[in-house]
């Protein structure tokens, strides 16, 4: 044997051993999966850190899972569920996709929840709407939670503001789904937890002053105010209101305002406003979210907030799924695959685990009572 | 009562701000621009990305660049339809990719600035003095909008050109000139209103179609001729916003003044026909 052949077919060797990965590879088909995010839009403050999250996972793993080639497909679902339903199905008629993360919002999920099932692939949507993952849903079997959803955590805030002495609460919300159910969710908390709401009030995106909203707490006798607001600039505005009024009380917003775009604008008004979030990526990483920190570091992202865990919840389950389906890799075996999935690695707080009954994969321990402190978010003592 | 409508009255004036670029394009081209939400976007996320006060000649720069390309916009479709329509939709192409723009460039992060942290007190009442500032400001500039409108050649160039094109042109009136150079000014007053609210209440990128509907409704409430007019429009709104808001709870307090504006121009009691000197 000529030693040019030799050579090769030891490097070919050496490369068969010291690279597992590279050869299952090859032996496995390769998979594609959606990335349904909304990138565009009024919820990009959440689809941009998703897409990023998701990005650096991707090259992370350098495009494979379990020695399996993975291409991901994004697309922009513009905040729009008619978009969102179309990149739905263009991702699994077109590219023949085998599970996606996304749509974006809730409303989203709920739009393209049908074509999941009618395509039969499993949408693993990174919302808190508690709707899309109704039971009563005919979609339900195709739909599964990567979030906690809206009502978790929300106990452990409410009973904080009522520990702390406030009995006559003010809620403020932005006007869409998500700020109605806040509302609504701490109406039918109020009887178990002893707490009376004595005005709730609802509020557009765009508001230019919310002066009168707050001057109309004072004369209520708020003892206390909670914030059911996404919008960070919405949130900053209600609180510039807060100190023009001079309205002294505590103040505790939802997990939507637990953006750093919430700090940054509200700037030292901020300072002592209890916000619940989903994991502390950015200012008190727990382990497992330090390491998704090192690795959207490693790859050139910067960690935004809870959208990186979310993205990467959806990431760790696929992954999780594809190391455990030894044939065929379709959309019923993905979505019968993550029925199974309970404590798998996740790269965020709290323990991800669905069932058949149970499409909701995160729950309340995946929260974490913070409150603003020189301009972070710091995790409460728990 | 009484605390409820000042406050009104001071976020009403930059509803007004934002009407009076509409009212000035209705005058001179009997159409609208419905970008001036986005110019005022512009001019906030600009002002935002460089300190001090070279920010806000940069703002206002910005928001007469993207006012310019409107100008451009409207003189190509001129010249091939009368359609004002067609003026119409494509500000609103505009305002969109103006939106999108903001996003690629400066994200999601919310644009606002701090300017008073020290509130004004009188009678038991506390205000900021940038909604003070922000009234005198919308004062000033209606006034002066309106003196032109009313006084001045350039006014009468400017309300001919709209009323007869052809007729105006005859009379050696430069309407495209008068039209586009109206855009400008719409473009520079919705730059205005942009910094003045990232003065206030701040804004983020999803904030151009709200500010452009609000404007436009403080524009048409009262009749869309006239810059007195839009600041009453204005002022009205801000009012029954606030009143609403003081007044009454939930869903009802965002639905109150759309309720207010559809009565107002359903009644026609207010609308333009009657006191715009208009013919019976």
């Amino acid at each position: 044997m000529h030693t040019f052949q030799k050579r090769a077919l030891a490097l070919i060797a050496a490369v068969a051993v010291f690279c597992p990965a590279a050869g299952h590879a090859q032996d496995k088909p390769a998979v594609k999966i959606g990335a349904v995010l909304s990138m565009s839009g009024p919820a990009a403050v959440f689809g941009i850190p998703e897409r990023d999250s998701l990005n650096s996972l991707i090259k992370e793993g350098g495009g494979t899972m379990d020695g399996r080639k993975v291409d991901f497909v994004f697309c922009d679902d513009k905040t729009n569920p008619t978009e969102a339903s179309r990149c739905v199905t263009q991702l699994i008629s077109d590219e023949k996709v085998v599970a996606i993360i996304g749509p974006g919002t809730g409303s989203g999920i709920l739009a393209a929840g049908p074509v999941a099932q009618r395509l039969q692939v499993p949408l693993l949507g990174p919302a808190g709407t508690v709707a899309i993952t109704d039971k009563n849903n005919a979609f339900f079997p195709w739909i599964f939670r990567i979030a906690p959803n809206d009502t978790a955590g929300m106990e452990s805030l409410w009973k904080q503001i009522v520990s702390k002495g406030a009995k006559k609460v003010a809620i403020v919300y932005q006007e869409d789904a998500y700020g109605k159910f806040g509302a609504e969710f701490a109406q039918k908390l109020s009887k178990d937890l002893g707490f009376t709401i004595v005005e709730s009030l609802g509020v557009p995106y765009t508001a230019t002053d919310l002066t009168p909203q707050v001057t109309k707490f004072r004369n209520a006798g708020a003892e206390a105010i909670f914030m059911q607001l996404s919008v960070t600039s919405l949130g900053a505005s209600f609180l510039k209101a807060v100190n023009e009024v001079g309205l002294k009380v505590p103040l505790y917003a939802n997990s939507g305002l637990a953006q750093k775009g919430f700090i940054d604008a509200a700037g030292p008004l901020g300072e002592g406003v209890h916000v619940l979030s989903i994991g502390n990526v950015v200012y008190d990483p727990t382990p497992p979210e330090q390491k998704l920190v090192a690795i959207m570091s490693k790859n050139g992202f910067k960690p935004q907030g809870w959208g990186d865990l979310l993205a990467g919840n959806g990431y760790m389950t696929i992954k999780a799924a594809l190391s455990k389906i030894s044939g065929p890799v379709t959309g019923q075996a993905m979505r019968d695959t993550i029925e199974t999935l309970c404590g798998f690695e996740t790269l965020s707080m709290g323990k991800g685990c669905f069932s058949k009954d149970n499409h909701d994969g995160w729950a309340a321990d995946a929260t974490v009572l913070t409150t603003i402190r020189s301009g972070q978010f710091r995790s409460d003592a728990k | 009562m009484l605390e409820y409508a000042f406050r009104g009255l001071l976020n009403g004036a930059v509803y007004a701000l934002l009407a009076l670029p509409m009212t000035l394009f209705f005058t001179t081209a009997a159409t609208v621009d419905f970008a001036i939400g986005a110019y005022a976007l512009l001019a906030a996320a600009v002002a935002t990305a460089i300190p001090g006060p070279a920010g806000i000649l940069a703002g206002l720069a910005s928001a007469l660049a993207a006012s310019l390309v409107m100008a451009v916009i409207y003189v190509l479709l001129k010249r091939t339809s009368e359609g004002g329509i067609r003026v119409a939709l494509a500000s609103f192409g505009l305002s969109l990719a103006i939106a999108s723009i903001v996003l690629i460039v400066w994200g999601t992060k919310p644009f606002v600035r701090q300017t008073f942290m020290t509130m004004f007190e009188f009678g038991g009442l506390r205000v900021n003095p940038q909604g003070l500032i922000n009234f005198a400001v919308a004062l000033l500039l209606v006034g002066a909008t309106w003196l032109v409108l009313a006084r001045t050649q350039l006014g009468r160039m400017m309300r001919a050109a709209a009323v007869n094109a052809r007729g105006a042109e005859l009379a050696a009136i430069p309407v495209i000139g008068v039209q586009c150079g109206t855009l400008l000014a719409g473009g520079l007053l919705g730059g205005v209103a942009g910094l003045l609210i990232l003065h206030s209440s701040g804004m983020d990128f999803t904030a151009s179609l709200g500010l452009t509907f609000i404007g436009f409704a403080a524009a048409i409430i009262f009749g869309i001729h006239s810059p007195l007019r839009c600041l009453a429009g204005g002022l009205a709104i801000g009012v029954i916003e606030a009143l609403s808001a003081g007044y009454t709870s939930g869903m009802v307090t965002s639905m109150l003044p759309s309720l207010f504006m559809l009565i107002v121009l359903l009644s026609g009691q207010l609308g333009a026909g009657r006191y715009s000197g208009d013919r019976p």
